[in-house]
């Protein structure tokens, strides 16, 4: 059978051999090469193995009855199998998995545990072979379940752990049971099995005779006085359970990891990958594993050296139901009292926030949710639903509500900006563009009615109708002082005689005769018929004056309730009254005025609050005043 | 007026519903004892916030006794209690306004308003409470800009022109920092200590297409999530790797309409969509090819226009559709 040696040339020959050799006469549960790898320089990855401790299910394929030593290579061989199957299969997923003699339902928890050894890699420096390599000392770690992940991350099943450093790469073995340290041990190992060179020519068969009874290797004399009769070599593969051995060597808790007992019986066994980012941890391939029911593939790249985080695979059998619940922070499900245990040999290993499990068959087991498992059943596809608009009420609530703020004051000049704006009415929101439109013809017209009633001076009621009224009546006023002006006018530029044109008359009298119009407009507020009797001069004045009447400023700002009014305009006779008046028909209380008169330009400060509820904008002020200095 | 709870007690074991007699869209829930504030959607200037009283024991959405509501002009595009507090309630709308809820009523705190002139005022699309810094809203306007305000001072503190078009949402990651979605089509995050710059971790992929939503994973403060205009897809983002979404979850069937984070755990996510579904997703580190699928799900009546999680309640979500509100036990 053909195993993927991918690093054969840094695994030295025979070295499952020596490795099986090994772990027997000592009666652990595996060995493990770690070499160099070949692909990842500084990076240990898996060499060989010899898997030695419980088998669940014993395949024969051959008609040949094996001993045990050759089972034991064989089964070694087959899980070795099986992983390259099982990770060739998540690297393509589509593609059948490659026929092996094993499948996963097949393996006990110890096999899969040695068979998820395989994904494994350590940094030089990292993890117990990386770091019994870069030390260069053997390391023996016992209790290794408890051990801090840091230490050790595997620990799962492991009780005790020795590596050392051989040939370029680690020896591991591992042992279910505890045992208590011993460089001897170690030391025997070493000379023992694994650097006397092993005879070649040596068959299967001899194999395990030669364990037994080759005097080149006294296994069983050297062995620790520990442990008990080495049923090296003789053993039946099957009765290598760990229980018997009380070595103080790692043991397989197979009863404690009561997770893997439950995925290897369930008939659908979910895989689980989880990944975590621990900076301490060492990279890993992942590995995905398909069940009998449904593959559930797990992409991670292999390998991948993140340079913020190291993330460490591991991948087990777990039941479905399982598979959430050892998520600490999650408290959305009851566990399970038969979790309990299992949460508690995960979280010794996960690290806290950054621990992620892969559910894709998650039941919801919180029989209280308003929520359902999702499938995708009922789901088609992103269909737009029959030509309604998406996100309807989101985009009302983004695009339509601000606006609505702002079309109420009407010299907005966010106005000009929206007509710009982003969102175009589709066809099907004709019906709301009318009601909108609606809206907004409405309050445009109250406001130019309001702006109305505060330009007419006396107007009794507030309706509409009374509105137009007095207007009609104010515009018959106001006409008939404008000929009442003119005349005025017409008289004196007969009298003048000379003077014809206003626009020759404003070229010709601006400059020459400004100090003398300062002097008398320092009356304004003369009577009116005074008006008609200045001389030549004023009409001129009043022109020129109305023509620069666009750059008289009026400036309103209010701050809460207070009106701070600022206007110029050019002064006459009643302006101030007129202009007082129409500012307390904007429903403002003044409390301090101040003017002066300059040049015939009338400077206003007024200080005003509202007086109720009713708040004008300054738009409506402003213009409402605005009239004072383009007019007459 | 509330769905009979023994109805909805048989139809759904543990949601539990509220009907009003308009359209709501904004909700908040407080911290015990447990208010909802929702608020109308009338595209009228009467609009109303009203407040109802949550007992996760007993199972029971009523409005609170005695009635407590506040008008609003126009519907109410946000509203959020303080983080801590259960009787600060926040909205938004043409100005930011500060509620004080007391026993028998609601009395105005104050309204937030930073137009220097009154000639317009720049309404707000919506805003965030920053938990770390409760003094601190940040708001979000159509006038393209961010307010950061200072309530208990009642100034701001900061304005930043945010984007080169209406901003949509805003989200707090930090005391100092905030990210905001526009519809100009980049999620950029800002920082308080460096005002002049901003960075932009992700722009929509057709140039201009608005970004709707923004949520910010307060559990794990890497990654962020948005919805775009018109799309079904939640993309997630990792503020590690700006441009580049880490996720973008497309199992709705019609457009999404609004997201939450899981308050207490930093893998869930929510959304709810005009397919009438509420879905939680799971996140995990490595998709697999076809997508992530999410979680569990939920059919409301119609389409589900807000989506509430709050870290007050963390096992129940709530969500308004038509004139609804129901609270999910998840």
């Amino acid at each position: 059978m053909a195993s993927g040696f991918q690093t054969e040339e840094r695994v030295p020959e025979n070295m499952k051999k020596k490795l099986a050799l090994a772990v027997r006469s000592i009666q652990w549960s595996y060995a493990i090469f770690w070499s160099i790898s070949a692909r990842q320089p500084g990076v240990l990855e898996w060499g060989d193995g010899f898997y030695n401790g419980d088998i669940k299910t014993r395949k024969t394929l051959q008609a040949v009855e094996l001993n045990a030593d050759q089972l034991g290579l064989q089964r070694s061989e087959q899980l070795r199998d099986l992983y390259e199957s099982l990770s060739a299969g998540e690297a393509s997923p589509q593609s059948r998995r490659p026929s092996v003699a094993l499948t996963p339902e097949d393996l006990s928890d110890t096999e899969w545990y040695y068979l998820v050894c395989m994904s494994f890699v350590f940094n030089i420096g990292q993890g117990l072979p990386g770091r019994t390599l870069a030390n260069g000392e053997p390391i023996w770690l016992c209790n290794a379940h408890l051990a801090d992940s840091k230490v050790f991350s595997r620990s799962l099943l492991a009780k005790t752990l020795v590596c050392f450093p051989f040939l370029g790469g680690v020896v591991e073995l591992g042992v279910t049971d505890l045992v208590l340290e011993d460089p001897g041990l170690i030391q025997h190992i070493r000379t023992s099995f694994l650097e006397i060179p092993y005879p070649a020519s040596s068959s299967k068969k001899s194999l395990g005779a030669g364990i037994t009874r080759n005097a080149n290797t006294p296994t069983c004399a050297l062995i620790d006085q520990d442990i008990l009769v080495p049923h090296v070599g003789c053993e039946e593969l099957d009765i290598v359970s760990l229980d018997n051995s009380s070595n103080g060597f790692e043991a397989n808790p197979a009863a404690e990891a009561s997770f893997m007992v439950d995925g290897m019986n369930g008939g659908a066994s979910q895989v689980q990958s989880w990944q975590f980012m621990d900076d301490e941890l060492s990279n890993c391939l992942h590995q995905s594993m398909n069940s009998s029911d449904c593959i559930s593939q797990t992409f991670v790249e292999p390998g991948k050296a993140v340079s913020a985080s190291k993330a460490v695979v591991v991948n087990d059998h777990c039941l479905q139901d399982l598979q959430k619940k050892n998520h600490t922070k999650l408290n959305l499900l009851d566990l399970r009292s038969d979790d309990l245990h299992y949460q508690c040999v995960l979280s010794s290993l996960l690290k806290s926030s950054h621990q992620l499990i892969l559910g894709p068959c998650f039941r919801n087991y919180h029989h209280e949710s308003s929520f359902v498992m999702w499938n995708s059943g009922g789901v088609a596809h992103f269909q737009n639903p029959g030509g309604k608009t998406p996100q309807k009420l989101l985009k009302k609530v983004l695009f339509t509500v601000p606006r609505m703020h702002v079309d109420v004051f009407p010299e907005s000049p966010e106005d000009n900006g929206f007509k710009d704006g982003v969102w175009r009415p589709e066809a099907d929101e004709i019906s709301m563009n009318h009601a909108l439109a609606e809206r907004k013809r409405r309050e445009k017209l109250n406001e130019r009615f309001f702006i109305l009633r505060s330009m007419v001076p006396s107007i009794s009621k507030d309706d509409k109708v009374s509105i137009l009224d007095d207007a009609i009546g104010y515009l018959k006023e106001l006409e008939r002082r404008v000929e009442v002006l003119q005349s005025c006018r017409e008289s004196t530029e007969v009298e003048a005689g000379t003077i014809r044109k206003p626009q020759d008359t404003s070229e010709r009298t601006s400059d020459n005769y400004g100090p003398n119009k300062i002097n008398k407009s320092k009356k304004p507020l003369v009577n009116k018929r005074k008006a008609c009797a200045f001389d030549e001069t004023e009409p001129e004045m009043n022109y020129i004056v109305s023509k620069e009447g666009s750059n008289d400023n009026v400036t309103v700002s209010i701050t809460h309730k207070d009106v701070l009014i600022e206007m110029r305009c050019p002064s006459k006779e009643g302006m101030l009254l007129e202009i007082m008046d129409t500012v307390s028909n904007l429903q403002l209380d003044c409390h301090s005025v101040q003017s002066s008169t300059v040049e015939g330009i009338l400077s206003l400060t007024i200080k005003s609050k509202f007086k109720g509820s009713v708040v004008a904008s300054a738009g409506i002020i402003k213009q409402a005043l605005q009239r004072f200095a383009r007019m007459f | 007026m509330e769905h009979s709870s023994h109805e909805s007690l048989l139809k759904h074991p543990n949601s539990i519903t509220y009907e009003s007699p308009f359209p709501l869209y904004a909700l908040a829930i407080s911290h015990s004892p447990y208010r909802v504030a929702v608020g109308s959607f009338l595209e009228t200037y009467n609009n109303r916030v009203d407040i109802l009283s949550f007992d996760p024991d007993a199972l029971t959405l009523k409005p609170h006794h005695p009635p407590l509501s506040f008008d609003h002009p126009y519907p109410p595009t946000k509203l959020m209690f303080h983080p801590s507090n259960p009787n600060l309630l926040a909205s938004s709308g043409d100005f930011l306004r500060l509620w004080d809820l007391r026993d028998h009523s609601i009395e105005p705190l104050s309204v937030l308003n930073n137009s220097k002139s009154s000639d317009f005022c720049a309404p707000l699309t919506s805003f965030d409470w920053n938990e770390v810094e409760p003094r601190r809203i940040g708001t979000s306007s159509i006038d393209t800009t961010c307010t950061v305000w200072d309530i208990d001072k009642g100034v701001v503190e900061t304005q930043l022109i945010a984007h080169d078009k209406e901003v949509y949402d805003i989200a707090w990651g930090e005391a100092r920092v905030f990210a905001s979605v526009s519809a100009d089509g980049s999620v950029r995050i800002f920082d308080l200590r460096d005002k002049e710059h901003s960075t932009i971790i992700y722009e929509s992929p057709q140039p201009d297409t608005p970004l709707l939503r923004l949520a910010w994973n307060k559990q794990d403060l890497r990654y962020m999530a948005t919805i775009l205009m018109d799309s079904n897809k939640v993309v997630i983002l990792d503020i590690r790797s700006p441009t580049m979404p880490v996720a973008e979850l497309e199992r709705h069937a019609a457009s999404v309409n609004a997201i939450a984070w899981a308050p207490q755990s930093s893998r869930h996510i929510c959304s709810a969509g005009d397919d009438t579904q509420a879905l939680i997703w799971e996140l995990p580190t490595v998709a697999g090819p076809n997508g992530i699928d999410p979680m569990s799900m939920y059919s409301a009546g119609s389409e589900i226009n807000q989506l509430q999680w709050s870290a007050a309640v963390p096992d129940w979500i709530a969500v308004a559709f038509s004139n609804k509100m129901q609270l999910l036990k998840v």
